[in-house]
């Protein structure tokens, strides 16, 4: 009998279609349906009480603002590291990428200890930062530093990406019309890449909102909307704990939602377009 | 030419990247003209440029342009202009911005000098317009206006042409040519396209494998290629390997005498010879020399500008001629004919190795 070597049974015409779209709508499903069930759980009523509450509304505003404060630091420190990654200027570069990648394989619990460790009273950093005044435990400072150590991945990894996918010939042009390189950093490399740019720094601000594991044990105070959250769960359960829950999801998405366009719109080029 | 005379002098430079190596190349190229460098894929004609242009670092060699040593100058203190195989334009700035690209990096705003480069391209209608919605053809004359607003000392052209189909590529070889004649700077123009090296430049440096093979002007090049792989970028077909004893050929039936004497070698040669040099029928009827055999016509193929005709027999060859000789010459199929291989259609080469 002759076996065809490889021979498969082919699927049924639309079987692999509908498994397609079958797997991506119980993915999709499994994201949306909890928060709308969460959503369902509270009025606007309910809302506006929740953001009445002081204690609420300046978790939510702390989340806020320190967010958009590890957005701006990751992007200031990553965009160099990114540069150097995507043009291999860097020595050992995919020893420095797994470095680079390391907080996303760190439980938030773990680097929240370690950086209590270097940061804390008697630590590496927070030791002689004390002396300056400067506090990392249970301040501002320990909030952004937590946020930052698990968030900024991102923030590289996408202006890396961006960065890589620019022609090199374009940088070499510039510099061959004179521009150093610097100048050609600052008026082709970073506008082509400012896409990326942005990308990351608003996939930081939100997972740095995101941010509870890190956050509690270097910063318990200030309390991040996160961490009261979590407190309103423990001492009043689960009802008294869901409005404070959307009101911070209804804030942390549209935020999102608004920059995500703004990163990824094409108005970025226009401030090039004007005639002279 | 003396050194004086030499715009650009480049003597002994080595360039490594990887397990390849470039060099040691020398070159020198007056003002006011231009070297083609002819070669294969991969043989580091792009990289010569790049190192010239100060993108990669030289591992020996100096590199001289004007009197000014440029070996350990950064690419924007060079003074050299780089066209780029795909233009290179910067897709966020208009062609405007693109060609007053080097006058911002100088802080310098010379509206009239971009101006009068667009009209000089005759792209001023273009000068709004992205880098993204022009044609091939207009991307690289942008790019020539390009790398001209920086008043460069050198340009170096990196086949400008070779991504473009072939309608634009004449016309754009044209502007190339009246261009580079009238700059009054050396010019390196690198490509893969014979026709395109020997009607742009005034010398023709065949370069392979990282090393400069020959270098020669045109007319020179192509009449007297000195190995055989110089022979066949340049045009020159492979007749087959013959024997040489003392100064006469023998190959198949054919047995001639020839100037290539290699150095009184004996034995085995790679025969080339120029397909469209070759004599066919009535033409060929006049000489009865060494050279005239008589062969049989396995096939025409009517292909423009030139058709080819393969002749079957011992040495088998194919010739090009006019399409209107087919009719004349009554040249088909089966027919048998006079053919006559002109001794100055002939080089003989040692075998590669030898």
């Amino acid at each position: 009998m002759m076996v065809r070597a490889g021979a498969r049974r082919a699927w049924p015409s639309g079987v692999f279609q509908a498994l397609l779209w079958l797997a991506s709508g119980l993915l999709i499903a499994f994201i949306v349906l909890p928060l709308v069930r969460l959503a369902a759980t509270s009025s606007p009523s309910s809302l506006i009480s929740a953001a009445r509450e002081a204690e609420v509304r300046d978790a939510v505003l702390l989340s806020l603002q320190d967010a958009a404060i590890t957005a701006a630091i990751a992007t200031v420190l990553g965009v160099p590291l990114a540069y150097l990654l995507a043009q291999r200027r860097i020595p050992a570069p995919g020893l420095v990428q797994a470095i680079v990648d390391l907080p996303l394989a760190v439980p938030h619990t773990v680097a929240g200890i370690a950086l209590l460790f270097l940061l804390g009273r008697t630590g590496w950093v927070g030791a002689p930062a004390g002396h300056l005044g400067v506090s990392f435990y249970g301040s501002q400072w320990g909030i952004v530093a937590a946020m930052l150590f698990v968030s900024a991945p991102f923030a590289v990894n996408s202006a890396r990406v961006a960065f890589e996918a620019i022609d090199p010939n374009l940088e070499r042009a510039a510099r061959s019309l004179g521009a150093t390189r610097a100048h050609a950093f600052r008026r082709v490399t970073l506008p082509l890449g400012a896409r990326g740019v942005l990308t990351g720094a608003v996939l930081v601000y939100a997972r740095s909102i995101a941010e509870f594991g890190a956050v509690v044990i270097i910063a318990y105070y200030p309390v991040t909307a996160p961490v009261e959250i979590y407190n309103l769960f423990l001492r009043s359960g689960l009802a008294a704990a869901s409005a404070a829950s959307v009101l911070l999801l209804i804030v942390a998405l549209a935020t999102f939602l608004v920059l995500r366009t703004l990163a990824s719109g094409s108005w970025l080029w226009i401030a090039d377009r004007d005639p002279r | 030419m003396t050194l004086a005379d030499d715009a650009l002098l480049v003597q002994g430079v080595t360039t490594r990247a990887g397990s390849f190596e470039l060099g040691p190349i020398d070159l020198d190229v007056a003002s006011g003209r231009v070297l083609s460098i002819l070669g294969p894929s991969g043989a580091g004609k792009t990289m010569l440029l790049e190192t010239i242009a100060g993108f990669r670092a030289a591992v020996a060699g100096s590199i001289r342009l004007f009197g000014r040593e440029l070996g350990q100058l950064p690419p924007e203190s060079r003074a050299v202009g780089f066209v780029f195989q795909d233009a290179a334009l910067f897709p966020h700035l208009s062609v405007r911005k693109n060609v007053g690209f080097a006058l911002r990096a100088r802080g310098e705003r010379s509206h009239e000098r971009v101006d009068e480069l667009l009209g000089r391209f005759a792209i001023t209608h273009l000068a709004e317009r992205s880098p993204r919605s022009l044609s091939g053809g207009e991307r690289q004359r942008v790019a020539l206006a390009r790398a001209l607003a920086a008043r460069p000392e050198l340009l170096l052209l990196d086949e400008p042409l070779s991504a473009l189909d072939r309608p634009t590529r004449d016309d754009l070889r044209t502007v190339l040519q009246e261009l580079l004649c009238g700059l009054g700077i050396p010019a390196i123009h690198v490509t893969h396209d014979r026709d395109e090296a020997l009607e742009i430049g005034d010398q023709v440096a065949v370069v392979v494998a990282g090393q400069v093979r020959q270098m020669a002007s045109s007319d020179e090049i192509v009449a007297k290629p000195e190995d055989d792989t110089c022979a066949r970028l340049l045009g020159w077909s492979e007749l087959g390997v013959g024997s040489l004893d003392r100064d006469i050929l023998v190959l198949g039936d054919l047995a001639v005498p020839t100037s290539d004497s290699l150095d009184r070698w004996n034995g085995p040669v790679s025969v080339f010879y120029r397909p469209e040099a070759v004599l066919l029928g009535a033409d060929a009827v006049g000489s009865r020399g060494p050279t005239h055999f008589r062969a049989t016509v396995d096939r025409v193929l009517p292909t423009t500008p030139l058709a080819r005709v393969t002749l079957g027999g011992r040495p088998a060859l194919t010739v090009l001629l006019l399409p209107r000789d087919l009719g004349r010459l009554g040249l088909r199929a089966g027919i048998t004919v006079d053919v006559e291989l002109p001794p100055d259609s002939l080089r003989v080469f040692r075998p590669t190795g030898a």
